[in-house]
């Protein structure tokens, strides 16, 4: 369900958050959604239990996610329509960072990769 | 906060006159995993070994389960795994007669789990140990250790014969006892990769010395990589605090910096100030291990 790289730079419990934030803007993830237990994901993707419930934590102290005595925590009720979309731009912001490091790597010119994203985007060019 | 299972305090170790710990000052609490890297000779069995009362301390002291290390109760022993870097098996015994052995000294040891992991693991129990491959050797080890269900379990280079299945199988053991969170493990490894995915915490040894000593996140963090580009040769020295390694080159245009808890704003700055392009990159465990020993 969710792609965790330990060896990255970016921490698990960072990469855990951004993504189920992503799927939660997206609507991948609806709301009443059982996640995984800490155990169940710690033990797959073989990473310190602390790690899974920090991140656990720290999405439930922004809404996104919801704990209930006994049961596997949940995607909060609707929060898709509360996301401004400045909101969902700021969650992006991590990939969109690296693209343009790239971009000035490749030495790329802004119209030629804003017509690429376009493209990637299905828009017309 | 709760109780630590060890607290490590001021510890210093010599042999014959050469100092191999160097004033060692920390703590693990239960729950935790704590990974120890550091090159070959860097102090990491010796603080292993010396944090356990193998032997006594030249000063400073460290504390099991609040007890001191050189005079812990029976009970306090009893709580503790050990797997050495050399296992210290018997050659003629076969692993069932090797486990049965350590079974005698303890009072809640676990025949059911070992039988049960021995089948996971793939640890012919049948066969003297002196038959048995380096890895099968190490499995065996970790068994015994594992055994008296420790509430503070150490491991000193426990992976370094094992194929990654295997490894893989033994991290997710650690990840079990480490779940139960009133449990720690101590685990040195020069498998960076592994100690990543599931330490909390990580020591760094270099020299003796404890230089590094906090979360794996934190540490993520804290270092970055600058990859500087000018149009003028840039200067000998970065004037940057937290410089861990400077490096030009390309005609001294171009240079990359290792930095640790460089500000955000510090791409920018330097930037400005270099008149270069600079751009930030995070880096992992493995990466942070060179830099720092570069």
């Amino acid at each position: 369900m969710f792609i965790l790289n330990p060896h990255s730079s970016v921490p698990i419990y960072q990469q855990l958050i951004e993504q189920v934030r992503r799927m939660v803007a997206s609507g991948q993830l609806v709301p009443g959604t059982e996640l995984p237990s800490v155990r169940d994901m710690a033990h797959t993707h073989t990473v310190h239990p602390m790690t899974i419930s920090k991140a656990y934590s720290l999405l439930e102290s922004e809404g996104l996610l919801e704990r209930h005595r006994g049961k596997p925590m949940r995607v909060a009720a609707t929060r898709r329509d509360q996301l401004s979309v400045a909101a969902r731009v700021r969650q992006i912001e991590p990939q969109l960072d690296a693209l343009v490091l790239s971009a000035r790597q490749l030495e790329l010119s802004t119209e030629e990769v804003l017509a690429q994203l376009k493209k990637k985007l299905g828009a017309k060019p | 906060m709760s109780v630590a299972a060890v607290t490590v305090s001021h510890l210093s170790k010599s042999f014959g006159g050469r100092e191999v710990l160097r004033d060692v000052t920390t703590e693990v609490h239960p729950g935790d995993v704590v990974g120890v890297i550091g090159k070959n000779g860097a102090g990491k069995t010796t603080l292993l070994e010396t944090l356990l009362g193998f032997s006594p301390p030249s000063s400073g002291s460290a504390r099991i389960f609040g007890e001191d290390c050189m005079q812990m109760s029976t009970a306090a022993k009893a709580r503790i795994g050990f797997v050495p870097q050399q296992d210290e098996l018997l050659p003629t015994l076969t692993g069932y007669k090797q486990l049965a052995l350590n079974g005698c000294f303890y009072e809640n040891w676990d025949h059911a789990l070992l039988e049960r992991l021995a089948r996971e693991w793939e640890v012919p129990l049948d066969r003297r140990s002196s038959t048995l491959s380096g890895g099968e050797r190490q499995k065996l080890s970790t068994l015994i250790a594992l055994g008296n269900q420790p509430d503070l379990l150490v491991l000193d280079e426990p992976v370094a014969s094992l194929d990654p299945l295997a490894r893989r199988r033994f991290l997710q053991q650690l990840l079990e006892i480490a779940g139960d969170a009133s449990r720690s493990v101590i685990f040195s490894s020069h498998i960076v990769s592994d100690l990543e995915r599931v330490a909390n915490r990580i020591w760094i040894m270099r020299d003796g010395n404890l230089l590094w000593d906090g979360e794996t996140d934190a540490l993520k963090q804290s270092v970055k990589r600058l990859h500087i580009r000018a149009r003028r040769p840039l200067p000998a020295q970065l004037d940057v605090a937290g410089v861990l390694t400077y490096r030009r080159e390309a005609g001294d245009t171009i240079a990359t910096a290792t930095v640790r808890d460089a500000p955000e704003s510090l791409p920018q700055q330097l930037a400005e100030r270099l008149d270069a392009q600079v751009e930030c990159e995070g880096l992992g465990l493995e990466d942070i291990f060179l830099e720092i020993h570069a």
